[in-house]
């Protein structure tokens, strides 16, 4: 056993397609390591996802990866119109690094997954399949979209089985942190939101990261899947989304009610990671694809 | 007893015993003709015991002190040594106020790096000796929840165990097992040159007392004294300790372990519980071995998880009353309404008392909050 050279681990990053974006997170989602995405649904995370498996593949000295990724999806059906929509805007603004006929989707692999234990067994399947990628394209970026979906029916809320849930968890994890040291791959997950009612949350009004809550379409909420589950990532990003307005409209001159217009406003937050400051900004969704808002 | 294993004849030993010399102290004050007479022996065979007590006191010269059961130390002594006990600075002045100046080579805690007001004190309240002794080292748990620091903690302390003895430091070098991938170099980066800044500054402020502290230290050499491992499964975690008894005696500058975190691989179905407990005391053990042995620190970072009691739930450090027993340090982070504070759960040489501390870009820092008072329990 040796110990690695620092001066040589460099951490690398892949960019998200948006430089305000990758300004906040310092130039992208890190390899070889967790980065977790919590978002009630809606908000923009399987955006993300799409977005930045197709970036994977610009090369590294244009912020990617120069690799294909593997989407394992949970929630059906995948959306593969979305992802043609934005592989054609990706295209035709990175038209220079790809050869005329080349389709970007070829190079995401899609898989869905219904349990955990799929998952698991999924994840077994993985190496010899990123082993073979390096022949032609390597996978750089696996997304797991979204992680709650698989843990939110299959168990019961005994502690037994909570527990049970919790070994899952640190199983999981363990295995894809092994899968992105070995590869030097970027790991995305998804996870959903729970709300929290009335005063006393009990342990999921537990503060975790930067934010003292998190706060979507007017609720309070916290990421799905409790403590354990943030012992097992890296990194962890909130999006929210709330309608805030913008300006009153039509006012009448007797001054009864009138429109108001809203606008949705959307904001990515650092909640916390190890290589990154508190920090926050806005985004929007567009056709072409999610981009951040400078104001 | 000593003279039992001391070879020599079954006669010599009960004369030697009968005589009153029960200890090899005992014996290393005597002059062979003296002992002769006392024993009724020849003067030569007196002088054959002299010998062979000596030699198997050899190894204890460097200590000095003679003691009836091997390894121990009087309480005097204990006590010289840890006036003379460097420290390893926090980068916070008050988390260094609690922690009696800071981490003690002997004990393992948490610790961050302070500001220019803290170098200054622990410069001037401490002797800069590089004389410490060969003592057990005790070591510490730090545990909080994800997002209060405990990586940036680690990776502070890799860096101010570096900091030159001209500026109250150490001068070693650090050992950061990674079990999470939560390091990342630049901020490994960004840490160290802020330190080697701080130098600069406390340097000039001071420049009429140390003429030739130039910092001549780069981020770069920082990183390097860093020995970074990474390990990804729990049997990769126990051969990694394993062989740090080897690794430490080919790199006997090392001051400090940095463990983040001791507990994630350990949190998976293991089929066997008691299983999983031995592995873990005998993990605990062969740390405080090598602590002892090669007179380090050695800090251990903890995940939290919840204890269901009746009413509600309870954070407490993850896997189990028995791991955290084993430690007879702890110190534990948590969010105070919008501050981060450090909270001494359990040692036995530290008063209970809580400090406020902040994560900013230069690393570890005093909390920045005017209101921040050290709470003593």
């Amino acid at each position: 056993m040796t110990p690695q050279s620092l001066l040589q681990l460099t951490s690398q990053k892949c960019t998200t397609g948006c430089p305000i974006l990758d300004r906040l997170l310092y130039g992208g989602i890190p390899c070889d390591s967790i980065t977790e995405i919590v978002a009630e649904s809606g908000s923009g995370k399987t955006q993300i996802c799409l977005q930045l498996s197709l970036h994977a593949q610009l090369p590294v000295s244009h912020g990617g990866l120069a690799a294909s990724s593997l989407y394992l999806h949970t929630e059906f059906p995948f959306p593969f119109r979305r992802l043609h929509q934005l592989c054609l805007s990706f295209r035709s603004s990175n038209a220079h690094h790809f050869p005329v006929n080349d389709n970007p989707c070829d190079r995401i692999f899609v898989q869905s997954v219904h349990t955990a234990d799929h998952l698991l067994e999924i994840m077994s399947k993985t190496d010899p399949f990123i082993e073979n990628s390096k022949n032609q394209v390597p996978v750089r970026l696996i997304v797991i979209d979204s992680i709650a979906a698989l843990f939110r029916s299959d168990f019961d809320n005994t502690p037994v089985e909570l527990k049970r849930r919790s070994s899952l968890f640190f199983k999981i994890s363990s295995k894809l942190k092994a899968l992105a040291k070995r590869f030097n791959l970027a790991v995305l997950v998804t996870n959903q939101v729970v709300d929290l009612v009335g005063p006393n949350e009990g342990i999921n009004g537990l503060r975790i990261g930067n934010l003292v809550c998190l706060h979507t379409s007017g609720r309070r909420v916290c990421p799905a899947l409790g403590l354990a589950w943030a012992n097992c990532v890296n990194s962890r990003l909130f999006l929210s989304r709330n309608e805030e307005v913008i300006r009153e409209e039509n006012e009448k001159s007797n001054g009864q009610s009138c429109d108001f217009v809203k606008k949705k406003m959307r904001k990515l937050y650092v909640v916390f990671a190890p290589h990154l400051p508190e920090s926050s900004c806005e985004f929007e969704i567009t056709r072409e694809g999610l981009f951040g808002v400078e104001r | 007893m000593e003279i039992w294993r001391l070879p020599i004849s079954a006669s010599q030993r009960g004369k030697l015993i009968s005589s009153g010399y029960t200890s090899l102290s005992s014996l290393s004050s005597i002059s062979s003709s003296d002992l002769a007479r006392e024993l009724k022996v020849s003067e030569s065979e007196a002088m054959n015991i002299l010998k062979v007590a000596s030699h198997s006191r050899g190894s204890e010269t460097s200590n000095a002190s003679c003691s009836i059961v091997e390894g121990a130390q009087s309480a005097w002594d204990m006590l010289h040594d840890e006036e003379s006990l460097m420290h390893i600075t926090t980068s916070s002045a008050d988390l260094d106020n609690i922690l009696g100046g800071g981490i003690h080579c002997k004990e393992v805690t948490e610790i961050g790096w302070s500001s220019l007001s803290l170098i200054v004190n622990s410069v001037l309240k401490y002797k800069l000796t590089t004389a410490f002794s060969s003592e057990s080292i005790i070591f510490m748990l730090i545990g909080g929840v994800p997002g209060i620091g405990k990586t940036q903690l680690g990776i502070q302390i890799a860096v101010n165990v570096q900091i030159p003895n001209d500026f109250g430091g150490l001068g070693g070098k650090a050992i950061y097992i990674d079990t999470e991938g939560s390091f990342m170099v630049e901020r490994a980066f960004q840490i160290a040159e802020a330190c080697i800044e701080d130098m600069s500054e406390y340097n000039r402020f001071l420049r009429k007392d140390f003429q030739e502290c130039k910092i001549k230290m780069l981020p770069q050499d920082i990183l390097e004294n860093i020995f970074y491992f990474r390990i990804c499964s729990y049997t990769e975690q126990i051969a990694l300790i394993n062989y740090l008894d080897k690794f430490l005696s080919e790199h006997k500058d090392v001051k400090v372990i940095v463990v983040d975190s001791v507990t994630f691989h350990f949190r998976q179905d293991f089929d066997d519980m008691a299983l999983r407990t031995r592995v873990l005391s005998g993990m605990a053990l062969k740390l405080m071995n090598l602590a002892k042995r090669f007179s380090l620190a050695v800090v251990l970072l903890n995940q939290v998880t919840t204890k269901h009691t009746e009413a509600s739930f309870q954070l407490a450090l993850a896997l189990g009353d028995s791991w955290s027993h084993t430690c007879t340090n702890r110190i534990v982070l948590y969010w105070n309404g919008n501050e981060r504070y450090a909270y001494i759960d359990k040692s036995p040489s530290l008063r209970s008392a809580s400090a406020a501390y902040s994560v900013t870009a230069r690393g570890i820092r005093n909390s920045s909050s005017s209101c921040k008072r050290i709470k003593m329990m």
